[in-house]
């Protein structure tokens, strides 16, 4: 194990050349870097390769119309660079130095509390400078395979083996379904600039977050915009969730129930042909089943990203969603190739307890930018015998700390019933704090008394904190009140807490 | 002694099945019910039989029999038969008047015809069976 | 650009709890739906826990634990975790997959608004529960 002080002094040919390391990372987006950052601090040798000629990963390119749907708050109740203030930023990467945290609000013009895509891929640079993050960019992964207890990783540059790889590739793959004649369709990542559709009749298959950012910047110039996919837009306002069509996109929905010429369709598409002068689109009704068939000047398909797995699953990597996802386990290793890891928005992959259907932010940065520290920390402790510092908590602080990390832990309020807080408890070691841990280990895993505490939605949408107690070997879980103002340092939650932590060994029964 | 058609939506009324519906799906319901009546002993549904329909006592009671085991009793307002009716599967116990007994009879076509017409009767009928399994799973558990 | 889009369209139609529905609607509770995949040994749904979600099975195997006990077996074309959400309470089993086990899951919120929207389905769910009650030697007929 090599120290993590060592700072590459320069990029170029000299970087990561092929070759044998403990660990490979492939993908310098937001979860490469975030996941190398920390494997650095932890002191874990790893090469990192890039197919990129430079960082930012999908905000080299996207989104198309040029604004990120995720904030960050230049005034918040937090100062810059403090823990707590990872709730108001969703686009900072997170690092142990306070000089490079909250990059964000220093790069931010001020017309919008949503960064321009060039904002966040100068986010992103910077990070990478400031922390030394390096990277051997312009070296493609295109093959793999094992070879006794190493993995083998073919790219452009030569052979890079490794006992251990994290593959941040992204979700920027563009992915359409097997329907007939999409195939010759554009799709959303290859859209123009908006005046290009000046007086076109436009023709969107699919109603997420990508198909209404092109009808939205269509609106001022298209003749005409048609938005279809077999069932409901969903939205977030009414999912409570990322899941959904966000408010700034949403008024190409409001024109179409005002009737202001969008039409948004719950429909099949059957197939497509090209013609001379345009496309014809031939759908059937969800309900009801009647046939539509449209002709149109331009149909783009914004259908979806699927990630560049490679060849992956004939390695024996598991896949679902129609080849887009691996299947993961709580720590995001590959459920079927162990050794095999993934960071960034892949981790969505991992759904976690996803209670009453809520999805994590995983495929965020601010959601997978958390489950990279949970991920670099687990593989330092499991293969490269890095210790977690697990700090004393006096038996009175338990309470306070774990209520003050309900109310305001960065973490858990990204990462609701996904990321908990750990403590153990034992009669000669007191109270440890393991530090967060993702939730969906916590609630099968064997071991001995500890608390998981969490944020969770209720099937309402109310916002309350939630505690898994492990005691006997069966883990319950208790929730506790919500609050409008989401405080949960309340005289309730205190006595409720300490009455649900009685027992437990280390805790005095008077705290 | 007949049943006016008011008497008859009342009592339908006051099934636990039927409370989710309002008074023009209870008029429905009544019109297709037709008054059966039994005397003391005579079964009104038969085990091994399969169901053809659903019955809601109006007056007296009868017993509920698997066999030689009486498993309970009936009395108004009480009704079965829309399991069978659901899975035409053989009744497994006998339903036998044990006084003179009437009963509203709704055939069996008339109601999945009803099920299929209003939504909030199916949501009850699903609602009283999930309560049941969940009910006979929590008795395997202790 | 592959098949496996009309995979679980196809599978769909093969189960009797959508049997009732033509093609468009097929794909429409494909799209409603989200897969997900569970590894031998995972557990599901959890014994007295909050989080609702309701899932059909396309693949693989899943048991019914209570209290560590295996009570039952559930496949392909099974569906589970409805009872909780139409009840509004914990479930009262672990439901563990005993091979890789590959779901569609559908949020414990949008299950009501789903089954209403399909009444066919409904229909479908309420006679799978009359055959569960019976099979449970309920005496009700």
């Amino acid at each position: 194990m090599t120290g993590s002080g060592d700072r590459p002094s320069a990029r170029g040919d000299r970087l990561f050349p092929p070759g044998d390391y403990p660990l490979v990372v492939v993908g310098s987006g937001p979860g490469g870097l975030q996941v190398s950052y920390f494997l650095s601090r932890l002191g874990v040798d790893h090469a990192h390769i890039s197919a990129d000629p430079g960082p930012g990963g999908m905000f080299r390119r996207f989104p198309i119309f040029q604004r990120l749907l995720s904030w960050t708050r230049p005034y918040a109740p937090y100062e810059r660079s403090t823990r707590y203030y990872e709730s108001y930023d969703w686009n900072s990467l997170l690092a142990d130095e306070p000089e490079n945290r909250s990059l964000m609000p220093e790069i931010m013009d001020g017309v919008s509390e949503f960064p321009s895509r060039p904002e966040m891929e100068r986010n992103l640079t910077l990070f990478a400078e400031k922390t030394g993050t390096a990277v051997r960019y312009g070296c493609r992964w295109t093959a793999t395979r094992r070879e006794g207890d190493r993995f083998v990783l073919e790219t452009t540059d030569g052979e890079y083996r490794a006992r251990h790889v994290v593959f941040a590739v992204g979700a920027a793959e563009p992915w359409k379904p097997a329907t007939p004649g999409l195939e010759l369709v554009p799709h959303y990542a290859e859209t123009g600039p908006a005046q290009e559709y000046a007086g076109k009749r436009v023709f969107l298959v699919g109603k997420m977050n990508s198909g209404f950012e092109l009808a939205e910047g269509f609106l001022p110039w298209a003749r005409q915009i048609i938005l279809c996919s077999p069932r409901d837009a969903k939205l977030s306002v009414v999912t409570r969730s990322l899941v959904g069509i966000r408010a700034r996109y949403l008024q190409p929905y409001e024109d179409h129930a005002l009737g202001g010429g969008i039409y948004i369709l719950n429909a099949a598409i059957e197939r497509i042909e090209r013609h001379a002068d345009g496309w014809r689109v031939f759908t059937r009704a969800t309900l009801g089943g009647a046939d539509l068939t449209f002709d149109v000047d331009v149909v783009i398909a914004a259908t979806g990203f699927g990630s560049p797995l490679g060849d992956l699953a004939a390695l024996g990597v598991a896949t679902f969603n129609q080849g887009k996802l691996p299947v993961l386990t709580p720590f995001w290793e590959s459920a079927t190739v162990p050794g095999i890891y993934f960071a960034g928005t892949i981790s969505q992959a991992m759904a976690g307890l996803k209670k009453h259907g809520v999805p994590s932010n995983s495929g965020a940065v601010q959601g997978s930018r958390y489950n990279a520290r949970v991920l670099a920390e687990h593989v330092a402790r499991t293969h490269y015998g890095w210790r977690a510092p697990r700090l004393r908590v006096a038996a009175k602080e338990v309470v306070p700390y774990l209520l003050s990390e309900a109310t305001r832990a960065p973490e858990l309020w990204h990462q609701r019933s996904y990321l908990a807080r750990v403590l153990s408890f034992a009669d000669r070691e007191g109270v440890r704090d393991e530090g967060i841990w993702p939730l969906a280990h916590f609630v099968d895993a064997p071991g001995g008394e500890a608390v998981a505490l969490t944020i969770e939605h209720t099937a309402e949408g109310e916002i309350r904190p939630a505690v898994y107690v492990r005691r006997g070997g069966k883990v319950e879980e208790h929730v506790m009140p919500s609050d409008p103002l989401l405080d949960f340092e309340s005289a309730e939650h205190r006595k409720q807490l300490r009455g649900l932590l009685s027992g437990l060994k280390g805790v005095r029964a008077s705290t | 002694m007949a049943l006016s058609r008011q008497e008859k939506a009342r009592l339908l009324g006051g099934v636990d099945l039927f409370l989710a519906l309002g008074p023009r799906a209870l008029a429905t319901i009544a019109r297709r019910a037709t008054e059966v009546e039994f005397p003391a002993g005579r079964y009104i549904a038969r085990q091994g039989e399969v169901g053809s329909g659903v019955f809601v006592i109006a007056r007296g009671s009868a017993r509920v029999v698997r066999g030689d085991e009486e498993l309970t009793v009936f009395g108004p307002g009480d009704f079965f038969g829309e399991l069978s009716v659901i899975d035409r599967a053989p009744r497994v116990a006998s339903v036998v008047a044990a006084e003179p007994t009437l009963c509203l009879a709704i055939a069996a076509w008339d109601f999945l015809a009803l099920l299929d017409e209003n939504p909030k009767l199916m949501k009850a009928v699903l609602l009283e069976v999930v309560a049941r399994l969940r009910a006979t799973i929590e008795h395997i558990r202790h | 650009m592959n098949d496996s889009d009309r995979d679980i369209v196809d599978i769909l139609a093969g189960l009797t709890l959508f049997g009732d529905l033509n093609r468009p609607q097929l794909e429409a509770v494909a799209h409603t739906f989200d897969e997900e995949w569970f590894s031998e040994g995972q557990r599901i749904l959890r014994q007295g826990f909050t989080g609702t979600g309701f899932f059909v099975i396309l693949e693989g195997e899943a048991a019914v634990r209570i209290d560590g006990v295996d009570r039952a077996t559930l496949g392909k074309g099974d569906f589970f975790g409805e009872i909780s959400i139409l009840l509004g309470e914990p479930p009262v089993a672990d439901i563990v997959a005993l091979r890789p086990l590959r779901c569609l899951v559908l949020g414990g919120p949008d299950t009501e608004p789903f089954l209403n929207s399909y009444p066919r389905v409904m229909y479908r769910m309420l006679q799978a529960q009359a055959r569960r009650l019976r099979n449970a030697s309920q005496w009700r007929s």
